[in-house]
């Protein structure tokens, strides 16, 4: 077993590991120099396109065709994507794993999860005109240089937004580069521009210059945490500073003539220079190393190194980690360092691994962290198992610790090894993994079609699997060729039982397919009423999809049915289908109230509802600008009911409001008053405040206005009108509907203790107690007392003796006696 | 103990917290200055949670209402905050937005923040208009907000008019959704209750939402596990009582007597807040020059509306807030005797320093108190004004006589008279909606003579008003073959509700009121008990209402019954909630996952622990139930064990707002 440390690397005071990860990656006749390489953060798929600007020995016809490559770390074809659609000017990657292909016009090609289908969209901003020179894309999104120098942002792939930034200064660009918006300050991606001698910072709203003097810079990058920026400059030397342009860092000077074709980050904390065979490694304070390789090579900057690719191998250059240098480093006396050596003797079964124990009893769990970690950051499975077996021999002294970190480390390892073995291809560092998170691991198997790896270890794991039985059945709807039935039997049969599978997606990827039946037949399998209504839209089956949209519940999707149907369908099928459909109805109702009257109008007609037919035209009649348009519509209300008997009321109603608006023009007319928009009751209150009895009285006969509500109305009129002489009047009738109680209140509640009085004796039917009060209340304390004498009520009478005063007393004391002498 | 309660019940202070912060998180998104665009009842709701200050530390600059159509393009960034549910909100938005584009000389960014949430309909009418890609769109989840800690409201000021006029449901899916995340936070409520068709729906829908999580949360890319274990019967909640508005109409329509629902029906509140004369409450600032300038006072002052807010931030009007009105007084008059003697004790003079330092420490919250007692001194004054006058003592005498179930001609007269006397249209319609309600449609005669009297008393506009109050099933002619006629036939209470039999079964109405020390519900109407809240005690308080029924001859068989009954639903009363219209709910929900259910009773100790009811409003809640319900859970946390109850509704409903829905506005020639 080789030494671990047999490819290290010493660059100033720290030391670099170039790990070789896979060998005889591509074809040997593959001529990698002719290819642009870009590879997906985290370990992801590589994808190759070759350069129209470079020559390529001709190979006949057919290999002329050309295409985009999308392999494996390893090598293995994951997908060719033919391509004939413009110039290709940048390809990117997204975090997951989306594959972006920018042309020079500006249309961009969106390539989801490595299988399926592209979604296009276009950069806009005058891209068409200027062209595209070229994209940097970061996690999620990317940055489009256009020939006038003009920048567009794209910041998110589901719903794609171009945005023009800040405008830049004209002149060439020597080289440029993006701080992904994470790491900005302004949370918003900011472009660095190496123009002339300077660097320009571009964000959304400005341009800002950054007075550089040492420029034109051949190469700017920008480092993995957005916290250094690497330049190089004309006179062949690599200056790094800190991405604020504050402090100068280090520099270092490469004594190449030729520049090298590129620029970019190892990991934080080294820069990697690299020619077609030749790298430089800087580390800090401008010490580097030399690396040389037999052909022309790739570079692929990962988060926590760079992936370097020829057509032979893939290598991983990385700092070497911490826990791995303080065990393995030559001469390392760390707990660690001894504890490995503990379990080493322990193997030859010699005593000095109890010795070795001993001397570093102290820091024993420190040394089993330290393991712990180090194996994860292993490649070779051996070490990986020296070094966990060193931790648990550790653990074996220790009465107490807290394995967690020990078990976790042991399943990581699993699956690492597991995905990084080469037929799958992906050669993730520990580091990666817990950053790319186990679940997003898991999306990568799907999109690989490694479904059995990927469910083993989902299972292993605990993760959810339905995502997995879901992309695998999308693929089956894709690629099988066996007929629909059958394809929809066995996912039916694959998936039966199985808790959250979404058929929807099943069912949209045989959409897609073109193959609708299959589509309508996996979507009954659907749970989600909601999910199955888009596409059953798509399919053409509206009056399904509105039943799935009724039976959700939700009223959006319902709507939205009914919108597409109505477009599509005409207005008298719309009518039938929901008509059948109250919760379809009442949604078109409550819309088309204060968007389209016309349509509600032929619904109540062709739904025979007549009385609400005959509102609407009521509610226009009360919107029309004069009265002969108002009568008009009245006129077709009542039409609309009239042959029917059950309407009879609301008929003679309408009838009734023409009526009155016929009279109450008259009035106008010869009153010069306003009568229009008042009511029976209100017009009759009127005419009497005006003196009007007589039209009042004609009023109330024409319609038919019972006695009682006249007599009220006239009397709160006259009250109104303070007309006492006809109240006056009044209290000589005989009989009143109401009463004549009213009459009292009514003028007392106005203020005419006189008149109010004269009412008092008319309410018969109240009791005695009540007319002294209501006597009182007028002030007539004599009245009062009559009245309790009337009644031969003397407590009445000494009750009110108390409130009398006056003359009053004296008539009271009178009226005691007399009930005395009565009796 | 109180605060492991306060621990374990919902706790309505992280909703707040997290709309506030899901709703600065969106503005922050958009870097830079920016004009904010709101809906004008959005923005009130919105000052629930968040102040204006607030806004403007993430960059808010000027705000604008959607209703003004006055936005200008002072901004680079303009942000829209409206409901994504209104098609004709979602098209003035698209409207505006191509207004500024094309006005507007600079390149304008647009951000849309569709609450609760972006819908495929708002999408189709923005592309319909072109600015579908012009405009970032994001949502904020924004369902519940609590009004009080105890008061959950979806504040959707249209539900009563959707659900019930409209038959519109989205009111009801709006609250599944809130409902549905309370669930997901807290688990599955192990029993849903309910009374109603709507309460029905929106228990159904529960339920399927509940499947529908499963998938959902599989196919979230970014879903942790936890998600659907949180699906598991909680531990905290005891069960969810749904009561459909349309069960109970009379409560909405009666007029309601405690302080807080008299304000509602005076000055109307919304979102915890009110609108007054300033001339109401200016009594103390400016007296002096209004007595010397006389009749002809400033105008402006008098035209100037003050903003007063009402919620538990005031330390009186919790105190005053579900008092019956009655008690409004003596309560008003204890709390100035405590704060003179408070004051007293102040200017005493023999006070050591310590003394002082403390009465100091105590004067901002003194200050506070009085003013806010001042101004609910002069609100009670002005809704005295009120009670006091003679159409509102006739109005609540007809209005009880209704409630107790004499039937009888006088009360006809009495609201023809009211019709004759030109009463403001809305106490008429009331008091004849809470007739046909409370008696299942008018007799076809009387229905039509009052159509014809209220048209000829209001204007033959008014045809509207009837036809949509008839819809709503206020106000209508009573069939001859209604369900409860005829008990033989199966489907008794479907359709209407047997009023005498529930006014005796349930008691809804009690003769005495003890109105200072309330001990039934019914002080909230002075006699009448809302069915609603009895609806709730026939769930949670069985013993209670029972004993009430039959005053218990010998002790022990009521207690067995009192004691024996949690958690039984609706049993005991199943033959009352078969002659009350509507479906009746009663649904046991079980976790998917055994032993994950089991897990958790676990981990929460398989004690009976504090347990919380849910009632849940559709179609609005009155002050005046909320008022019964808290004497309801003040009654349930005194019997022990730390219940709880939250009431959660789709809005804040009363009399005057339920039938203001089918008034028509339009007048002839106007």
């Amino acid at each position: 077993m080789s030494k671990p440390t047999a490819d290290w690397e010493r660059v100033g005071d720290r030391f670099y590991r170039k790990t070789q990860l896979y060998t005889s990656v591509f074809d040997p006749d593959l001529e990698l120099e002719n290819y642009v390489v870009t590879g997906a953060p985290y370990s992801g798929a590589v994808a190759l396109y070759r350069d129209e600007g470079k020559i390529y020995a001709y190979r006949g016809t057919q290999a002329a065709k050309f295409t985009i490559d999308i392999h494996s770390c390893a090598g293995k074809l994951i997908r060719q994507i033919s391509w004939d659609k413009g110039r290709i000017k940048a390809l990117g990657w997204s975090d997951d794993e989306r594959l972006l292909v920018v042309t020079d016009d500006g249309t961009v090609r969106s390539y989801a999860d490595l299988q399926g289908d592209f979604t296009p969209f276009s950069l806009g901003h005058g891209a068409e005109q200027h062209g595209v020179q070229g994209c940097k894309f970061w996690s999620t999104g990317f940055v489009a240089l256009l020939g006038d120098n003009s920048i567009v942002a794209v910041t998110r792939y589901d719903e794609p937004r171009p945005q023009l930034l800040a405008s830049a200064p004209a002149g060439e660009v020597m080289s440029w580069t993006v701080i992904p918006p994470e790491h900005t300050s302004s949370r918003s991606v900011e472009v660095l521009l190496a123009i002339g001698k300077t660097v320009y910072v571009i964000d959304a709203a400005e341009c800002e210059d950054r007075g550089l003097e040492a420029g034109p810079f051949r190469h700017i990058s920008v480092s993995p945490n957005g916290k250094f920026i690497a330049l190089y400059t004309e006179d062949s030397k690599v200056w790094v500073i800190s991405s604020d342009f504050q402090d100068r860092l280090s520099e270092y000077e490469s004594k190449v003539k030729t520049p090298p074709k590129d620029l970019q980050w190892c990991g934080n904390n080294a820069v990697v220079l690299a020619w077609e065979d030749e790298l430089h490694l800087i580390g800090p304070n401008g010490a580097a190393s030399k690396f040389y390789y037999d052909s022309f090579m790739h570079l692929l900057p990962d988060i926590d190194g760079i992936r370097v690719l020829t057509g032979d191998t893939c290598d991983f250059l990385q700092k070497v980690p911490d826990p791995t240098e303080e065990v393995f480093r030559l001469g390392s006396t760390s707990p660690a360092s001894v504890l490995l050596d503990a379990l080493q003797q322990l193997e030859k079964k010699s005593p000095k691994a109890d010795d070795d124990i001993q001397l570093i009893k102290a820091n024993l769990d420190e040394a089993i962290d330290v393991c712990v970690s180090a194996a994860g950051q292993e490649y070779s499975i051996h070490w990986q198992k020296q070094l966990l077996k060193a931790a648990s021999f550790g653990k074996s002294v220790l009465d107490l610790y807290n394995s967690d970190d020990f078990v976790h480390m042991t399943e990581a390892l699993r699956v690492l090894n597991a995905v990084r073995f080469y037929e799958v291809g992906l050669p993730l560092s520990h580091d990666q993994y817990i950053r790319l998170t186990p679940e997003r691991l898991m999306q990568r198997l799907v999109n690989r079609k490694e479904y059995l790896l990927a469910l083993k270890v989902s299972e292993y794991l605990h993760l959810p699997v339905d995502r997995i039985y879901v992309h695998w059945a999308r693929q089956k709807v894709r690629s099988s060729s066996t007929d629909e039935d059958g394809i929809c039997r066995e996912i039916i049969r694959k998936l039966d039982g199985k808790r959250g599978i979404s058929f929807e997606e099943i069912a949209r990827a045989a959409f897609d397919e073109g193959r609708g039946k299959l589509a309508t037949e996996l979507l009954e399998h659907e749970p989600r009423a909601g999910k199955q209504v888009p596409l059953l839209l798509s399919v053409g089956e509206e009056s399904i999809a509105l039943d799935k949209a009724i039976e959700s519940g939700d009223t959006d999707l319902v709507f939205y049915v009914l919108l597409n149907l109505k477009k599509k369908i005409p207005l008298s099928s719309f009518f039938r289908t929901i008509n059948t459909r109250p919760v379809a109805t009442a949604i078109v109702e409550s819309s088309a109230i204060d968007q389209d009257r016309e349509l509600l109008k032929d619904l109540y007609y062709q739904d025979d509802r007549r009385i609400d037919g005959s509102n609407l035209l009521l509610s226009e009649a009360l919107a029309a600008p004069d009265m002969t348009a108002a009568t008009d519509k009245l006129k077709m209300a009542a039409k609309l009911l009239r042959d029917s008997k059950e309407f009879a009321p609301q008929v003679a109603a309408l009838e009734d409001a023409q009526k009155l608006l016929r009279f109450q023009e008259v009035f106008e007319k010869d009153l010069t008053e306003r009568f229009v928009g008042l009511s029976v009751n209100e017009t009759m209150s009127k005419l009497i405040k005006m003196g009007n009895m007589k039209r009042a009285q004609k009023v109330q006969t024409e319609f038919k206005v019972p006695d009682k509500t006249y007599w009220w109305v006239r009397l709160r009129a006259l009250v109104s009108r303070r007309d006492w002489r006809e109240l006056e009047e009044l209290s000589k009738g005989r009989k009143s509907p109401i009463g004549w109680e009213p009459f009292y209140n009514e003028i007392l509640g106005a203020g005419n203790t006189k008149i109010a009085s004269l009412y008092i004796p008319k309410c018969t039917t109240l009791t005695v107690g009540e007319r002294i009060e209501m006597w009182v209340k007028c002030g007539m304390v004599t009245k009062a007392g009559e009245e309790a004498l009337k009644a031969k009520d003397r407590g009445a009478l000494e009750e009110l003796r108390k409130q009398a005063s006056g003359n009053a007393q004296l008539d009271i004391d009178r009226m005691i006696a007399q009930l005395q002498k009565g009796r | 103990m109180a605060t492991r309660q306060a621990l374990q019940a919902i706790n309505t202070q992280d909703i707040t917290d997290k709309s506030r912060r899901d709703l600065l998180l969106l503005l922050e998104a958009v870097r830079g200055k920016k004009n904010l665009v709101i809906e004008r009842p959005l923005a009130s709701i919105i000052g629930l949670f968040v102040k204006f200050s607030t806004l403007q530390e993430y960059g808010v600059d000027k705000l604008f209402f959607l209703e003004n159509h006055n936005v200008d393009s002072s901004q680079r960034n303009i942000v829209f905050l409206v409901r994504g549910e209104n098609v004709k909100i979602v098209r003035t938005v698209a409207e505006q937005i191509r207004l500024v584009r094309s006005e507007s000389k600079i390149d304008h960014d647009f951000t849309v923040i569709w609450v609760p949430r972006r819908t495929l309909v708002s999408n189709l009418i923005l592309k319909e208009h072109g600015v579908l890609g012009e405009a970032n769109i994001t949502d904020l989840a924004l369902q519940f907000v609590p009004l009080e800690p105890d008061v959950l409201s979806l504040e959707l000021e249209d539900c009563f008019s959707d659900l019930i006029l409209r038959r519109d449901p989205t009111p009801i899916f709006a609250a599944a959704r809130a409902l549905m995340l309370l669930q997901k936070q807290y688990g599955l409520f192990p029993r849903i209750l309910g009374k109603g068709d709507n309460a029905k729906k929106l228990a159904d829908l529960l339920q399927r939402m509940r499947s529908e999580e499963d998938v959902n949360a599989s196919s979230d890319p970014n879903n942790t596990y936890l998600t659907s274990f949180a699906l598991t019967p909680s531990a905290t909640i005891e069960n969810l009582i749904i009561i459909d508005r349309e069960v109970d109409f009379p409560t909405a329509l009666a007029t309601q007597l405690t302080y807080e629902g008299l304000l509602d029906e005076v000055f109307g509140v919304s979102h915890n807040q009110t609108e007054v004369d300033s001339s109401i409450l200016g009594g103390a600032p400016a007296p002096q020059p209004q007595s010397h300038t006389g009749g002809s006072t400033a105008p402006a002052a008098a035209a100037t509306k003050r903003k007063v807010q009402l919620d538990s931030s005031d330390k009186l009007y919790p105190e005053i807030r579900d008092a019956n009105f009655a008690t409004i007084g003596p309560l008003l008059n204890r709390t100035a005797k405590r704060l003179q003697t408070d004051q007293q004790n102040i200017h005493k003079a023999d006070q050591s320093i310590s003394d002082l330092k403390s009465f100091v420490s105590k004067l901002p919250s003194y200050q506070a108190e009085s003013a806010s007692l001042k101004t609910h001194t002069s609100l009670a004054e002005e809704i005295t004004k009120l009670t006091q006058s003679g159409p509102f003592r006739r109005t609540l005498e007809i209005e009880q006589n209704l409630l107790i179930g004499s039937e009888g001609s006088t009360t006809h007269e009495q609201l023809e008279e009211l019709l004759a006397r030109a009463t403001p249209l809305p106490t008429v319609l009331r008091l004849l909606c809470l007739e046909s309600t409370l008696s299942n449609g008018l007799r076809p005669r009387d229905f039509e003579h009052f159509k014809r009297l209220l048209l000829q008393a209001y204007g033959y506009q008014h045809l509207g008003t009837l036809a949509r109050l008839e819809r709503m099933g206020l106000f209508v002619a009573r069939e001859a073959n209604r369900g409860y006629l005829n008990p033989i036939s199966g489907s008794a209470g479907q359709t209407a509700t047997d009023w005498n039999f529930v006014r005796s079964r349930l008691q809804l109405w009690v003769d005495e009121v003890e109105e200072a020390e309330p001990r039934d519900i019914a002080f909230v109407f002075s006699g009448y008990a809302p069915l609603s809240v009895r609806l709730v005690q026939a769930v949670l308080q069985k013993g209670y209402l029972l004993n009430l029924v039959n005053p218990p001859r010998a002790g022990a068989a009521g207690a067995a019954v009192g004691t024996g009954a949690n958690g039984s639903g609706w049993k005991g009363f199943e033959d009352v909630l078969a002659r009350i219209k509507g479906a009746t709910v009663d649904v046991v929900q079980k976790g998917s996952d055994a032993d994950a259910s089991q897990a958790r009773k676990t981990l929460r100790g398989n004690k009976e622990g504090p347990k919380t009811s849910l009632v849940f409003f559709l179609g609005g809640v009155t002050f005046a139930e909320v008022a019964a319900l808290r004497l309801v859970g003040r009654q349930l946390e005194a019997a022990g064990r730390g219940r709880k109850l939250i009431i959660g509704t789709t809005g804040v409903i009363s009399g005057g707002r339920a039938v203001d829905v089918a008034i028509e506005k339009g007048v002839f020639g106007a």
